[in-house]
């Protein structure tokens, strides 16, 4: 068994605090013909300056700024190396440092650490995190090629080309050890895609049943299409700040505490190891569940977002997060992803990890409601931008002002959409934290950012 | 020393003229054809590739004493990720269980293996890992027994020289 060093262990303390201010996004689609990508960067970056009730001028800001941290996944996708440098000579930020990163779907969440980093270490005052994909150059099939090439080229990447495959047979592994029905699977579908029908930014939205999840065509067995995310063009950006800056910007800032973890490519490489217990759990818990599945994180787990979240908790001063955090956002890139990640970030025990849909807890006016903002299941994953835009979403939803965003026509103008006569704001009741976590690979990287309302 | 072409030029346009994949009053979107082939090299890994075209499954394995795991790998690795050593080569059983699959039924671009088909997960006695690969026949369940098939006539020269069967 694997046992990791103490030192290993250490938890991050940032040098200062570090805020966040600002967000913006981009409408999120299939196919985006009528932009170019530094385009659509630029109209989430100015929703970022604008729409943020900041206390500066958007020139006054732009002249504050002192480092970027830029986010894309593939460059197979864009078919240009260094788009950073385009991005930031579009945005007018030449000479200021920029840094391009890249780490599969936890791009975004990565970008945003990176980002803190800068702040917490004192590079910055005020740094801009922006994450972009346009995933439209290419056909579906073609897509999923590219994106199986996260898969490992030599040992996996043949075996099916597409990444559902990759996920299928942890959902069969998960179902069979932790009684998994596809039931609830495809309850996460309809719950996301019907939070999607609020945001006027979403690609996927509507109002499925369960049985037209199961009755939707098979992607890899057992998941259908309609658990698997699409490939989106868009665009995210956020403002993190050090505190008298953030103060200086904005009377509703949030500060901000962050961490990742990482783990094999290759599913087939975990080896079995000890779990990085969590401040709510105690040593022995998972004794009796060890012994039946043998080994973890096996196929049911995610060591990444564990280790995340055991660092990102203590960072935060997090005990439970299911009681503590009035709203999560997490990865949904397929149903059983999403599941999955419950028992590692502790919004159930391993082994529980359906209870927390089964209970009502995942949903809105539930105890600690996930993805309200449609996920990546029902509004996007322009890979690059997701773990941005997510923390945007968890960023309003704080500053009480989800209706403007998801409810104003200027939104839904924008989006060149209908606002439906049936729209529900989905608004969390005075929310303190939040919580949100950005996932690659088969969980090679994942982050766990933290959220609280600073004012 | 090399000179410039210093005589009259005239320059032709040699490429191939691009078409219209989409366009509107506002904008157009041009065809960008893409093909070429890379060089891929199995470095050290090199046995592994050409044991399968001998029927022959290879891992690696940390021998060195001071190791605190000396765990058997496959997918093979050159070097021990615990201490640092050089691994040896060892021929591991060509035959395990199954401990997940999945049916492939919608593939990306350019897939090898008629779909749908059945994807597993192998677990093998002795390798700490757990190794992907695919069943040419039957049904799988988790804990089925399977044996390995070597396909050392025409080879492919990657992974998908080796298949699984039920046992
Ligand atoms: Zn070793």
């Amino acid at each position: 068994m694997i046992k990791f060093g103490k030192g290993n262990l250490r938890v991050p303390q940032w040098s200062r605090r570090v805020f966040m201010v600002a967000g913006g996004c981009t409408p999120f689609r299939k196919y985006f013909p009528e932009y170019k990508l530094e385009e659509l960067v630029m109209m989430g970056y100015k929703m970022m300056l604008e729409d943020n009730d900041l206390k500066l001028s958007p020139k006054e800001i732009k002249d504050s700024i002192q480092y970027a941290a830029y986010g894309e996944f593939a460059d197979h996708f864009q078919d240009q190396l260094l788009c950073e440098a385009k991005i930031h000579d579009y945005l007018g930020l030449d000479p200021l440092w920029n840094t391009g990163i890249k780490t599969g779907g936890a791009t975004g969440g990565a970008a945003m650490l990176n980002g803190c980093m800068a702040i917490a270490s004192g590079y910055a005052d005020c740094a801009l995190v922006s994450g972009w994909e346009r995933m439209d150059e290419v056909d579906t099939r073609a897509g999923n090629f590219y994106i199986a090439t996260a898969a490992c080229k030599d040992f996996e990447t043949r075996m099916g080309r597409i990444y559902s495959s990759y996920y299928a047979p942890m959902a069969n592994r998960f179902a069979e050890a932790y009684n998994l029905s596809e039931v609830t699977r495809a309850k996460v579908a309809v719950k996301n895609r019907g939070y999607a029908m609020s945001n006027p930014n979403a690609q996927q939205p509507g109002h499925h049943t369960v049985e037209e999840v199961l009755e939707s065509r098979m992607s890899a067995y057992p998941l259908r299409f309609l658990e698997c995310c699409a490939m989106t063009a868009g665009s995210a950006s956020a403002l993190l700040c050090n505190e008298e800056m953030a103060y200086k910007l904005s009377d509703h800032p949030v500060e901000i505490f962050m961490a990742g973890g990482t783990h094999t490519l290759r599913v087939a490489d975990r080896r079995h190891m000890e779990i990085p217990l969590l401040p709510n759990e105690e040593p022995g818990q998972y004794d009796e569940l060890l012994k039946e599945s043998g080994r973890w994180p096996g196929f049911e787990s995610f060591l990444a977002a564990r280790f995340a979240a055991y660092l990102a908790y203590r960072m935060a001063g997090v005990h439970d997060p299911l009681e503590e955090m009035d709203l999560v956002e997490l990865h949904d890139a397929f149903t059983i992803s999403d599941i999955q990640t419950y028992g590692d970030i502790g919004l159930r025990p391993y082994g529980q990890e359906p209870d927390y849909i089964e209970s009502g807890d995942a949903y809105f006016e539930g105890k600690c409601p996930s993805n309200l903002s449609g996920g990546l299941l029902g509004t996007m994953h322009a890979v690059g931008a997701t773990g941005v835009w997510q923390a945007c979403e968890v960023f309003w939803q704080l500053q009480d002002r989800y209706d403007y965003i998801h409810g104003d026509k200027k939104w839904w103008d924008r989006a060149g959409k209908e606002k439906p006569a049936d729209w529900k704001s989905l608004q969390v009741k005075d929310p303190k934290q939040g919580l949100w976590i950005s996932h690659a690979g088969v969980g090679s990287h994942v982050t766990c950012g933290i959220l609280r309302k600073a004012w | 020393m090399t000179k410039a072409y210093e005589g009259p030029l005239t320059t032709k346009y040699i490429g191939t003229p691009n078409d219209l994949f989409d366009q509107s009053d506002d904008f157009w979107v041009i065809n960008w054809p893409r093909t070429f082939t890379h060089h891929h090299t199995y470095g050290l890994l090199t046995p592994f590739f050409k044991g399968l075209t001998e029927g022959k499954l290879m891992a690696t394995k940390c021998t060195n004493p001071e190791c605190t795991e000396n765990s058997t790998w496959l997918p093979p690795r050159a070097d021990c990720p615990d201490c640092y050593a050089r691994t040896e080569w060892v021929q591991v059983p060509s035959e395990g269980k199954i401990y997940a699959y999945t049916m492939l039924d919608y593939a990306g671009i350019g897939i090898e293996m008629e779909t749908p088909y059945w994807q597993i997960d192998v677990q093998i006695d002795g390798v700490d890992t757990i190794f992907k690969g695919w069943l040419k026949q039957g049904k799988p369940v988790t804990g089925m027994p399977v044996k390995a098939e070597f396909r050392t006539e025409n080879p492919t020269h990657t992974i998908l020289d080796i298949c699984w069967v039920p046992k």
